[in-house]
Formats: structure tokens, C-alpha cells, sequence
């Protein structure tokens, strides 16, 4: 039987040493997307060029956009999105989400340890050191109880799928995991944009997350409140990521404050309302730890609350994630991670960990420095893809400046295998054409007491870039819609 | 609601409703000169003049107005605190500050607004562009106040962005009037003129959109005490500060109806003087106009300050 | 025997513009601990404010302010009573004291106990090898921390308005000159690369019999010996901790120890000026 391919994709080149999360080897569609390639085929390449433009011009006039500052203008930005969609598989989400929260809670525990009687460390299992010499180590959290004993209330776990068609974890987020408004406008305009392909699929809704998130956050509220006034705290309008503050504040129906509208009164946390203070109990802060109390952290942080840190000692108020959460999400700890599983839960992880050399073991130096070209060599602690090499993309010279750096400050570092992310078909503007380009995923988790829901979602980013392996939207990444399916089509 | 989002929605209604005055303005002024029945209306100097007055920044009386300049600075220039351009940027700056409570149509017309000004080309504005950039600005403030009024519940948000838009009505109507009072004396008897008949209190009319409904309720053309009238007394004109005034007694009440008698209140202060201008009859203020429009600019910013205190101080 | 003290602190904050809102702290009140009584506190502000007592992220209380209207400047004062037993540093078994051994202090479980006060911060933080005092294996703790108080004491000169809030040790023992805050940062940082836990001390130093301590709140040390527990020792002085130290609270360092700290919200800078005294009443 001959294969004929939509006429979109016809100029859709396959690299075989690839994982295509679409074709297999034989260059076959996948059965799930098989419905989905037959609808997008009934597109021509300028019909879909000009849906493109629709849904980009969408994203600029709702102001789903971030700002670039230069010398005489602001400029706004969409962030860039693509329209044909990820799906994943009943079945496999099953695995996925399993995996998500046993890594959530095995983490919360961690936490909840290292605050308290440091068992793991009293074991040898993790070293004393590496927490020790943890900037996100908060000494001001020892002995705490959080209300509900729940550090991590909300964690992004980023996923990807390597050539072995296996699933790893790639980091865990769960300080202030951004990106989860970026799953719900995609949603939103892939229905605008092809609302047509919605009827052949039967994926979970992804709107649901808020009501969620605002509810198990309730769970959490201090104890001896009735009814928690709960609030967003953002750094304000100028930050990258309003929009998201802006939309879940909006969503869940609850005040987005900063933190000048805030104020701390024997303990206990106001918002300036136009009829005066009103109490607030608990806080989802999209602000850094060292920045929530001027009074307790940096002193010339103009974004927290004088005294808010001695309000959450008292119990008085919720601070979801808990402030000290970083340590548990540092690059050396992950590596650690499987054994965090195993020491808390008696399980085996059910996500797979990339293989990582810690530099500051002796062993993993000397291999990292002798094999520097065939790992991605990590700062422990840089967020947002900075600060990485890819060994086989380096010159002779940066070779030698990655060794030299990593000699010097050996436990800064971290090595793992140069992973080949799966790759997705993605509609490039320039070439006007689908191409292939890596692929991550970020899961949404949400702990409550007692409950813990995952966003049937998440947020799949995508490498612009040819060939590029860093899928993070401030290294020009761009996004795709995810669907999660209720049952196999 | 918080005190300082509240701030940002009142001054988001501000500068919606301000943009609109002085678009508007700059419209029909302009193109209502161009076959004015005298020299003096006719002049460009005398428009651009005009222009400046209104936005408060009157210049010196040997100053050589140069037209392309002085339009670019009122409309596009992003240095002049006043252009409407930036009335547009602050008015999506503070809709953007509080996007989590206004609905997402209003946030989405607010910001195709100021993608639209933002993007105007300045050459073509000042050469040919006038009109089209004013009237534009009009039609967008009009669907602001549809979404405004249609997809945001009547409540605390509303009422503070309406008392916003109607305290810079009352401001930009005694503005205007001011700006046009000043031109018609300026143009006494040059074209056998007179003050009571001039030219423009049919452009002030225009000016405040409001010249349909004039002739509808007096079936005559317009005079210096028949304009502000209508202008300043009249409650059914939309335009009018009474009608103002009462809005934002409405809207002051809905926000605390208990304040309505405390004698320190927003509430009370507006009740105060709107009931001044209830009973006032046109022939009280003949002969002391100029004086009037002071006294009206002077309340309407004592009662800004007490909004400011009563329920944005934070 | 005891001690009644009287300290009254006082601060004067001026600032170059008005501001509009303002929020202070102040660790400045007595410890309530085995040799000192729970304080009675008195304090007023110029501008009237109302005060609360509340606690830092370590637990010691402090006294927060907020003032709502503007002011360019702003005057407190604080008084505290309390008695102070005679404290005798070495009032403990001498039997107990152990000798220095660095692989004994290395073992897990005692650094898991202290580490907060081994791990070094970027206030006490030694650069490897820095020509500083060595701890003695032949000897025990004490007289090694001891040794340590006498070599800070002759080794930095009691110097004013040369090192501030923020001086690190590698600018201080290029400087050699300093007050109490560098002469117990010194300290540290040496006791902790031995593995001696040690910590920070903010309190008041009863001056009457001529040491050191500038009319300022003062600082010094507290070291762990294992078997005995903390003992005081204030190299700015050459001399243990004893009844004349009244101690506020402890840290890591002096940032955990800051007797004031405010947030202003407002344009330009900011001049500050504090006094201590502390009298006595046997």
C-alpha cells in the first residue's frame, strides 16, 4: 500500500537517528496522531501561514506578551507558539503523572526532614555537605511546621523523552515553577484556530487548574481560620511573568497584590483595600524567598513585606511554596533524587533520572574532565538555561575554558550524557515548512493535605532553533497545545 | 478591592476619557476652523493656540507656532506628559496593573487601543493623518465605554472606573469651555462678531459632542449663556458636568453607602456641590463666567484629593 | 550576687528627602537566659508611633514600628532594666574539657548538630591558607580558644570609622584595624575552619571598667566546647564573656544580628546615629 503523506508535511524531512514523536523509523504516523495529520492535511501551506499569523496577532492585541527594554522603546513580545499540537496517550500520562507525584511527595518529605531531624543525613544517604553549602538552605525554617506539613505546594517537573523512547527527568521546579498560563492560552487559541480538529479527540480540559490550584491551597490555610482570604503576591506589572500572576489571580478569583499592599500587624498579614485592611491568610508568592521580608532576608528588598516571615513563624499566615523549598531542587540534589525516593517511600522511581557526575566527587571530577566533550556540563545553580555546555557543539578553546572553570570551583558543577531530546514537527516561519525540533514537557503538580492534583496538560516547549537542545523560553524557545487523552482512539 | 488597584482603575477611566477630550478637540477644532465665517477662526495660529490652551500648556503670546509640531506634540509625542498618546499608554499601563480584575474584552480592546496609537506613523498623522488618528481615537474610547459598562459586573470595579471617567468628564467639559470662552473673546468682532453669538460656542458644542442635542432641546442656534447651560447645568446632557457630578454620586455611593452622611466623605462633598449647581440658574452667573469656570475647576480638584484619601491612600 | 543594669539606646535616623512609609526593627532588647532576668522595657518614638513586640526568623524579640505618614526624620529611645548574675566563665567541671581533636569534631553526627554555626558566610569566610592563627593539637580547646582571643586581640588594633557593616576578613586582615563586629568575625572564622562551632553576639558591654566598646551595642563570641557547652569569649577585649556581657541575641554573623534595620519607601539616602549606656545599680 503506497503512503501518502498530507501535503503539508510533504516537505517534512525525517532525521532517522532522531526520535520523531509522530512517525516511527519506518517513517509510519504514530496511531494517535494519525486522525490529526489527516485534518492538518486537508491545509495547504499558505492556508496554515496565514492561521499562523491569525493566532500570533491573537496573542500580541490580549497582551499575552513579554517585554524586551532597549535604548528608546519597550517592545512587546509573543511568546512563540506553535500550532500543531503534542499528544500524549492515556496510558503513557498514566505512567507520567505516577511519577510526577511520587517524586513530589518523596521531595515534600525531604524537606520536611531537613527542617526537622535530618534522618537522610544522619544516614549518609545524602551529605551533610551539600545541604550545608546550599544558598537556598534556610536556617530561619529549621524546626518550622508548615501548616499542613507542605513545603513544595506546587512543583514543575520537567520531563523529556530520549532516543531510547524512554521518559527522564530533567530537573524539578518547585521553588516558583512558571509557565502553567502559557498551557491555558495555548489551549486557547488552538480551539480558536482550529476548533474543527477538537471534535475528533477526546482530551482532558486543561481549564480546570485554578479552581484546583485555589482549592487545595485552602487546604493548607493557618490553622484556625474559617474561611482563608487567599491572594497572589507578584514583584509587580514590570516582571516577566505578570501575565501568568495576572491570570491566575484572575482565574481563582483572588487579589493580586504586591508587596507595598501589603502590611504585617502583631503578626498577622493586611492587604489596603479601599475600605481598609482586610486579613490575609494565605499567600501564593511568585517572588523569591530572599526577597519575601526586608526585616528577615535582603534588606533592600523593596518587593516583600517588612515582618511577613515573623507572621508565617507564628502560623499566623500560608506561604505556598514554603520559603526554603531551593535546597530541595538544587542541580546537585537531583541527582539524589532516586535515592530520596527509596529512603522516603520505600519505592522504586518511577521516572528515570538522567544519569548526572557530581564534580565534587573526586571520580566523577576526573571523568567529567576527560570527557567534557560528551556531556552537558551544568552550574548547580543557574536557572533559565544559562551557564550550559554542550560538549559536541564547543570549539578546542571552550573545551578548555569549561575544564579550567570546573577545575576551579568543582562543586559548582554537574555533568550528564548529552541527551538526544525527542523531536515534534513544528511549522518554522522562515522556511515555511514543518521541521523537526526538540521537545520538552512540564508538569504542573499541586499538594494539598491530603490530596494532589496534576495538570492534564502541561507545558510543551520547543527549540526554535535548529538543532538546539535548550527548550527554555528565554533561550528563544517556543511552546506547543498538550493533550492529554481520555482514552486510546 | 486594593487601594492601590483601585487608584490604577480610576486613572485608567481618567485617561480613557481624556484621550477622547482631546482628541476630539483637536478634531473639531481643526477642521471646523478651516471655513470659520471669520479671520480670526480661520487662522492656524489661533487653532494651534487654542490646542494648547486646552491641553494647559497656553504659550507665550510672540510665539511662532509651527502646525506640524505643535499637532505631533499633542497627539504622538511620547515627551509630553499630555499628548494622547500617552494619556493612551498610562490609561493601558494602569488596565495592565490590574488586568487579574477587569475582564478580558475590556483588557483586549484597552490594549489594540494603544497598539493602534502606538504604531501610527507620526509623519503621516501631521500631514494628512488628523483626522483619521481622532476619529479613530473617538470611535476606540466609545467601544472602551461599551466594554466598560457591558462585561464588567456593577460593582466596586465599575463604580471606581466610572467615577474616574466622569470626574475627567466634568474636568475636560470645564476645560474645553474654558479653552472656547478664551477664543470667543479672543475673536470678538472681528467678522462683525459678537461674544453672545459667536462662532464657537457651535464649536464648543461640537467639541463636547453635544451639538445635535443642543438644537434638539432649544431649537435655536447657540449663545454664550444658551452653550453653558447646557454645558454646565443642563442633567440630561450626557456631556454636561451636572450630569457628571451625579454619576460620580451615584458611583461614590455604590463603593460606601454608609459614608453618604458622614460630612468628611467623598460621598458628602459631591453631594454637596452638586446640589449647588441643582438650584443655580444661568442669569447667577452672566457677567462672572470666568469666575464660575474657576470655581468649578477649583472643586473638582478638592474632590479629587478626598477620593484620593478616602480610598487610595495606601 | 547580681547585677541591676539600666541601658538605655538611643537612635536618630534623618533622611534626605520625606518619606512616605516606613517600617524599623530593633534587636535590641536583652535576652531573657540563665543569668538574666526578663527585661522591663521602655520605649518611645519621636514621632508617637505605636510599637509591637514580635519575633525574628531566629526567635530573639524585637520591637517593629510602621509609620504611615511622611517624616524626614525620626528619633527612638529605649530603656531596659534587668539583673544580671555574677557570671563565672569557668563554672564548669575542668575534667570535662577535651583536647583538641580535629577528627573527633569531623564526625557526622556533630557537625549535623552545629553546622549552622561551622559553615562559613561571606562575613567570616577565610581564604585558604590567610596567615592566621593555627589551633595547637598538643593543647586542649580551651586554651586554643583562648590562644585564638589573645592573637585577634594584638593582632587587630581597636580602630573606629575604618571598616563597616560589610567588611569581609580578607579586607580586614589587610587593614588590621577595626571594632568589635571584625575582632569577633575574625574569631569565628578561625574557631570554624578548626571545626568549632561559633556564633555572633550582639548585646551590651557594661563599660565601667574601662574596655572597649564605643558607646555602641557590642560584639563578641560564643564557642561550643563539646562537654561543656557555649562559652563567651570577646576578643575586642582579650577577655571572657562574663557579667558585665549582656547579651541580645546570636547569629551566624553580624547579619543576623543587625540591631536595627529599616525600610523606607522614598527617594534619596539616609544618616543614622546610635548611643548606648549602661549603668549600674549594685
Amino acid at each position: 500500500m503506497p503512503k501518502t503523506q498530507p501535503s503539508i508535511f510533504s516537505a517534512y524531512q525525517r532525521n532517522p537517528a532522531l526520535f520523531d514523536e509522530v512517525f516511527d523509523r519506518e517513517g509510519s504516523i504514530l496511531k494517535d496522531y494519525k486522525r490529526l495529520m489527516k485534518l492538518y492535511g486537508k491545509q495547504s501551506i499558505e492556508d496554515y501561514h496565514e492561521l499562523n499569523a491569525r493566532a500570533k496577532a491573537s496573542f500580541f492585541n490580549q497582551g499575552i506578551t513579554f517585554r524586551v527594554y532597549s535604548d528608546d522603546k519597550t517592545n512587546e513580545k509573543i511568546f512563540p507558539f506553535d500550532l500543531f499540537p503534542r499528544i500524549i496517550g492515556a496510558s503513557e500520562w498514566a505512567f507520567i503523572e505516577r511519577g510526577a507525584i511520587q517524586r513530589c511527595k518523596a521531595l515534600n518529605m525531604f524537606l520536611w526532614d531537613l527542617y526537622h531531624d535530618r534522618n537522610i543525613l544522619k544516614d549518609g544517604v545524602v551529605p551533610l555537605d551539600l545541604v550545608s553549602s546550599s544558598e537556598n538552605y534556610l536556617d530561619q525554617m529549621r524546626g518550622m511546621d508548615p501548616p499542613g506539613g507542605i513545603y513544595n505546594h506546587i512543583s514543575g517537573t520537567d520531563i523529556i523523552r530520549h532516543a531510547d523512547g524512554r521518559y527522564y527527568v530533567l530537573e524539578d521546579n518547585i521553588r516558583c515553577p512558571s509557565g502553567v498560563s502559557y498551557v491555558l492560552s495555548n489551549r486557547g487559541a488552538l480551539k480558536r484556530a482550529l476548533f474543527g480538529v477538537f471534535n475528533h479527540y477526546k482530551a482532558h480540559t486543561v481549564t480546570d487548574y485554578a479552581e484546583n490550584l485555589l482549592d487545595l491551597l485552602e487546604t493548607v490555610k493557618p490553622h484556625g481560620v474559617d474561611i482563608p482570604v487567599t491572594v497572589v503576591l507578584t514583584p509587580g506589572m514590570y516582571n516577566s511573568a505578570f501575565y501568568e500572576h495576572s491570570y491566575l489571580a484572575k482565574t481563582m478569583g483572588v487579589e493580586l497584590v504586591e508587596g507595598r499592599d501589603l502590611f504585617v500587624e502583631n503578626d498577622f498579614v493586611y492587604m489596603k483595600t479601599i475600605r481598609g485592611p482586610q486579613k490575609v491568610d494565605v499567600i501564593y508568592r511568585r517572588i523569591d524567598d530572599l526577597f519575601l521580608d526586608p526585616m528577615e532576608f535582603r534588606k533592600d528588598s523593596s518587593l516583600g513585606v517588612p515582618g511577613l516571615f515573623s507572621a508565617y513563624r507564628k502560623g499566623n499566615v500560608t506561604i505556598a511554596n514554603a520559603p526554603g523549598t531551593g535546597v530541595a531542587d538544587d542541580k546537585a540534589v537531583y541527582s539524589y533524587v532516586p535515592d530520596i525516593i527509596r529512603y522516603y517511600l520505600g519505592e522504586e522511581p518511577i521516572l528515570a533520572n538522567v544519569k548526572t557526575y557530581r564534580c565534587g566527587q573526586p571520580d566523577d571530577l576526573e571523568y567529567v574532565l576527560e570527557h567534557v566533550r560528551e556531556l552537558v556540563v551544568k552550574p548547580v545553580d543557574e536557572a533559565g538555561g544559562y551557564g550550559i555546555s554542550i560538549g559536541n557543539t564547543l570549539t578546542d578553546e571552550q573545551v578548555e575554558k569549561v575544564r579550567k572553570e570546573v577545575r576551579e570551583s568543582p562543586r559548582k558543577y554537574v555533568a550528564q550524557p548529552i541527551l538526544s531530546l525527542s523531536v515534534h514537527p513544528t511549522y518554522i516561519e522562515e522556511t515555511q515548512a514543518f521541521e523537526q525540533r526538540h521537545i520538552d514537557l512540564r508538569t504542573f503538580t499541586v499538594m494539598g493535605q491530603d490530596k494532589t492534583y496534576v495538570l492534564k496538560g502541561g507545558l510543551t516547549r520547543v527549540a526554535l532553533r535548529r538543532g538546539n537542545l535548550i527548550v527554555n523560553s528565554s533561550q528563544g524557545g517556543g511552546s506547543k497545545d498538550t493533550w492529554i487523552l481520555k482514552n486510546e482512539p | 478591592m486594593l487601594a492601590r488597584v483601585a487608584d490604577n482603575l480610576f486613572w485608567m477611566g481618567r485617561y480613557i476619557e481624556r484621550a477622547e477630550h482631546t482628541a476630539r478637540f483637536m478634531n473639531v477644532n481643526y477642521f471646523s476652523s478651516l471655513d470659520a465665517p471669520n479671520t480670526v477662526s480661520q487662522s492656524r495660529d489661533f487653532v494651534l493656540r487654542s490646542m494648547l490652551f486646552m491641553v494647559g500648556d497656553p504659550p507665550p503670546e510672540d510665539a511662532k507656532l509651527e502646525e506640524d509640531k505643535v499637532l505631533f506634540k499633542i497627539g504622538l509625542d511620547r515627551d509630553y506628559p499630555a499628548s494622547i498618546l500617552n494619556s493612551i499608554i498610562f490609561a493601558r499601563e494602569n488596565a495592565h496593573s490590574a488586568r487579574d480584575l477587569i475582564s478580558t474584552e475590556l483588557y483586549y480592546s484597552v490594549n489594540k487601543f494603544f497598539h493602534f496609537a502606538d504604531s501610527y506613523p507620526a509623519r503621516s498623522f501631521v500631514k494628512t493623518g488628523l483626522f483619521d488618528f481622532t476619529a479613530q481615537v473617538t470611535e476606540m474610547t466609545a467601544v472602551l465605554r461599551g466594554k466598560i459598562r457591558g462585561t464588567l459586573l456593577h460593582d466596586a470595579i465599575y463604580a471606581i472606573i466610572m467615577m474616574g471617567v466622569n470626574m475627567e468628564r466634568a474636568i475636560q467639559i470645564t476645560r474645553i469651555i474654558n479653552a472656547k470662552y478664551n477664543d470667543a473673546r479672543k475673536s470678538l468682532g472681528s467678522y462683525g462678531d459678537r461674544f453672545r453669538n459667536s462662532y464657537e460656542w457651535t464649536t464648543l458644542l461640537k467639541c463636547a459632542e453635544s451639538y445635535d442635542m443642543f438644537r434638539r432641546f432649544y431649537k435655536k442656534a447657540p449663545t454664550s449663556l444658551s452653550t453653558l447651560e447646557f454645558l454646565i447645568l443642563n442633567p440630561d446632557c450626557p456631556r454636561s458636568v451636572m450630569n457628571s457630578l451625579n454619576q460620580v454620586h451615584q458611583h461614590v455611593l455604590t463603593i460606601d453607602p454608609l459614608k453618604a452622611s458622614d460630612k468628611d466623605s467623598t460621598a458628602f462633598m459631591v453631594g454637596k456641590i452638586r446640589s449647588e449647581y441643582q438650584f443655580k440658574r444661568i442669569e447667577d452667573i452672566e457677567g462672572a463666567v470666568q469666575a464660575f469656570i474657576d470655581h468649578i475647576l477649583t472643586e473638582l480638584s478638592a474632590i479629587g484629593s478626598q477620593m484620593q484619601k478616602e480610598f487610595f491612600h495606601y | 550576687m547580681s547585677e541591676l543594669y539600666t541601658i538605655t539606646y538611643q537612635a536618630e535616623n534623618a533622611y534626605d528627602y520625606p518619606v512616605v512609609e516606613s517600617s524599623w526593627q530593633f534587636l535590641i532588647i536583652p535576652e531573657e537566659n540563665a543569668s538574666q532576668s526578663k527585661p522591663r522595657i521602655r520605649f518611645t518614638s519621636s514621632e508617637g508611633s505605636p510599637w509591637e513586640l514580635s519575633e525574628n526568623g531566629f526567635g530573639f524579640p524585637v520591637i517593629r514600628i510602621r509609620n504611615r505618614h511622611s517624616l524626614e526624620s525620626i528619633r527612638f529611645e529605649a530603656e531596659f532594666s534587668l539583673t544580671k548574675q555574677v557570671v563565672n566563665p569557668f563554672d564548669f567541671d575542668p575534667e570535662l574539657l577535651e583536647p583538641y581533636e580535629p577528627q573527633r569534631l569531623g564526625q557526622l553526627p556533630f557537625r549535623m548538630r552545629f553546622d549552622n554555626f561551622l559553615k562559613s558566610t561571606p562575613l567570616t569566610c577565610l581564604a585558604a591558607g590567610a596567615p592566621v592563627f593555627s589551633f595547637d593539637p598538643g593543647t586542649g580547646i580551651l586554651e586554643n580558644l583562648q590562644a585564638l582571643n589573645a592573637w585577634v586581640f594584638n593582632d587587630l588594633k581597636y580602630t573606629a570609622g575604618i571598616t563597616h557593616v560589610d567588611t569581609t576578613l580578607e579586607e580586614l586582615l589587610v587593614l588590621r584595624k577595626g571594632v568589635c563586629q571584625d575582632f569577633a568575625h575574625l574569631f569565628i572564622g578561625i574557631a570554624r575552619a578548626h571545626g568549632i562551632p561559633a556564633r555572633y553576639v550582639s548585646g551590651y558591654l557594661h563599660q565601667g571598667m574601662g574596655f572597649f566598646g564605643d558607646a555602641q551595642m557590642h560584639a563578641w563570641v560564643e564557642a561550643f566546647l563539646p562537654e561543656v557547652g557555649w562559652l563567651g569569649f570577646d576578643p575586642t577585649n582579650n577577655i571572657m564573656a562574663a557579667t558585665n556581657h549582656i547579651k541580645v541575641a546570636h547569629g551566624r554573623d553580624y547579619n543576623d544580628c543587625a540591631p536595627l534595620k529599616g525600610v523606607v519607601y522614598g527617594p534619596g539616602g539616609n544618616r543614622s546615629r546610635h548611643q548606648v549606656q549602661v549603668a549600674s545599680q549594685q
